[in-house]
């Protein structure tokens, strides 16, 4: 609850703005009395842009401060309070919330009464306080007993079994409705880095892919070098090959003439020679065969009855 | 002091000064306002988060005419709610039994829904008055029932919440006092009886978060029917 705000109005307001407010309340006062004698409606609609709770509460606000500022007290009151001030007076920046509720003890007694009692009554002190007190009551009959103590008895069993046993879950249900604001808004932030990250990497991996497109060009060019290699040697061979051809033509042209010329000579010779061939030359040979034939025969046949 | 089984739904006064003022004003001190942090303490959490889905919850059946009625009944129903709840607390005063001011929450809230729905659509809210599929003959005397039921439904509504509360109330203080004047007599029965006032303990606060509930459910219906 920060009401600190308006204190520092308060404290701000000075005699020139106070009389200027005094001089703004009766301007519209003195505004709308003039309306109720002439009834026009423009001039209310000016008048009622600003309202007339808007004066008023500045009324109180003057009047306050007016008080302040003037009389006996004047503004050391302000001054004053300040030592009882816990918070800071400031909005901004935005102090952090504590952790956690204030202690208590029992779950309803401060831990303060404790600590301020404890050096002149020590540990006992607040019980012994607690339990004079409620005797105390009881005794002279300040409280008395009656019907309805039981029936505060029984909500006071009913609320303290249930914030004893439900507390924990409520608080912890409460701490997760927290949790699940932060981890939507974490999540967002998450979503940002992870795809950052991965963008950043992304990148690297391209400018990875650029540095080996060097090694792909130079594989490529080898490729090629040696498709054209390859060619070029087929190419050599179909050449000897055909060269080849040529030459082997000619080398059995030339073989298939000397063998005409070297047949043709042997039957030239053939033919002069059966030509020369007298039939004298004949008929010797044929004797001699046959004289030659009979000594065979005879000589097998002795060797096959031998 | 003797106190009077009734002393305790008399209008509460401090010599001569009328204190029901305090008593409608002074449960608000109870709820925490919201701040401009994102995240807050539990209790604001918690409130924030009731506030809201109540006010879903509420409002889900209606169209965008009634959600104008969302801020009202809202805070109609944390303030019937906070109410109630305190005046369980021993030696309380609970405004909501006085049929005055119940009467005075009920009729007005009926009567706006009553004269929207008229002004806005009159056939429509006229409509209303003859449920569907009724056979023809039966058509005269359902309409007068019908208008009769209409014209009961703020005395019901104000009635229904005084009755629950002051019953269980009036309950609460007779049976405790019976435990109050058992317990040197008969201390058996007396304990019986006591086990009985818790669980009636228990009913109560019970009735008084669902009176509450069912005050503002049937006046966001009556709304859903004109709007």
């Amino acid at each position: 609850m920060c009401r600190t705000s308006q204190s520092h109005v308060m404290t701000r307001l000075r005699f020139n703005e106070i009389s200027r407010y005094f001089f703004a309340i009766l301007v519209s006062l003195w505004r709308r009395v003039q309306i109720g004698r002439t009834g026009t409606r423009t001039t209310a609609i000016h008048c009622t842009g600003c309202t007339n709770s808007d004066m008023l509460s500045r009324l109180v606000f003057v009047s306050a401060s007016a008080l302040k500022s003037s009389g006996p007290l004047g503004a050391g009151l302000v001054q004053a309070s300040r030592c009882l001030h816990t918070s800071p007076q400031t909005l901004a920046p935005v102090p952090p919330l504590p952790e956690e509720g204030g202690k208590t003890r029992h779950g309803i007694i401060p831990e303060e009464i404790f600590q301020f009692l404890y050096p002149k009554t020590g540990v006992t002190g607040p019980y012994m306080l607690g339990t004079g007190l409620l005797l105390y009551m009881l005794s002279k009959e300040i409280y008395v007993i009656n019907h309805e103590t039981f029936a505060a008895a029984c909500i006071g069993i009913v609320i303290i079994y249930g914030t004893k046993k439900f507390g924990p879950s409520v608080a912890a249900f409460a701490d997760k409705l927290n949790e699940d604001k932060v981890a939507k808004a974490q999540e967002v932030k998450d979503l940002a880095t992870r795809s950052l990250t991965e963008a950043i990497q992304e990148e690297e991996k391209e400018q990875w892919r650029v540095e080996g497109r060097g090694a792909l060009f130079d594989a490529k060019r080898n490729n090629v070098q040696m498709l054209l290699e390859t060619n070029h040697r087929e190419r050599l061979h179909m050449v000897t090959n055909e060269v080849k051809k040529r030459l082997d033509y000619q080398i059995s042209l030339q073989n298939l003439h000397r063998r005409m010329q070297q047949e043709h000579l042997v039957d030239w010779v053939e033919k002069s020679v059966i030509k020369s061939i007298t039939p004298q030359q004949e008929k010797e040979s044929i004797a001699k065969c046959i004289t030659d034939l009979k000594l065979l025969a005879k000589t097998t046949q002795a060797k096959a009855t031998a | 002091m003797a106190l009077n089984f009734f002393d305790q739904f008399m209008s509460p006064t401090y010599m001569g000064i009328p204190l029901m003022a305090l008593a409608l004003t002074l449960p608000w001190l109870l709820y925490p306002t919201p701040t401009t942090r994102w995240l807050n303490n539990r209790l604001l959490t918690l409130q924030s988060w009731f506030i809201n889905r109540f006010t879903q919850q509420l409002l889900m059946p209606l169209n965008v005419g009634g959600h104008k009625w969302a801020l009202m009944l809202t805070s109609l129903m944390m303030f019937l709610f906070t109410i109630n709840l305190l005046g369980l607390l021993p030696y309380t005063f609970t405004p909501t039994t006085q049929l005055s001011l119940n009467m005075g929450l009920a009729v007005p809230l009926w009567l706006a829904t009553v004269i929207i729905g008229m002004r806005n659509q009159p056939t429509a809210a006229l409509g209303h008055l003859l449920p569907e599929g009724t056979p023809a003959l039966l058509i005269p005397v359902l309409i007068i029932i019908e208008t009769i039921s209409l014209f009961i439904r703020p005395l019901a509504l104000g009635v229904r919440l005084t009755a629950n509360l002051t019953a269980g109330h009036l309950l609460i203080q007779l049976i405790a006092t019976a435990v109050y004047v058992l317990l040197p007599m008969m201390t058996t029965v007396a304990l019986l009886t006591a086990t009985v006032l818790f669980l009636l303990t228990l009913l109560e606060v019970a009735v008084a978060m669902i009176q509450a509930y069912v005050f503002v459910l049937l006046l966001s219906l009556y709304l859903q029917e004109n709007v």
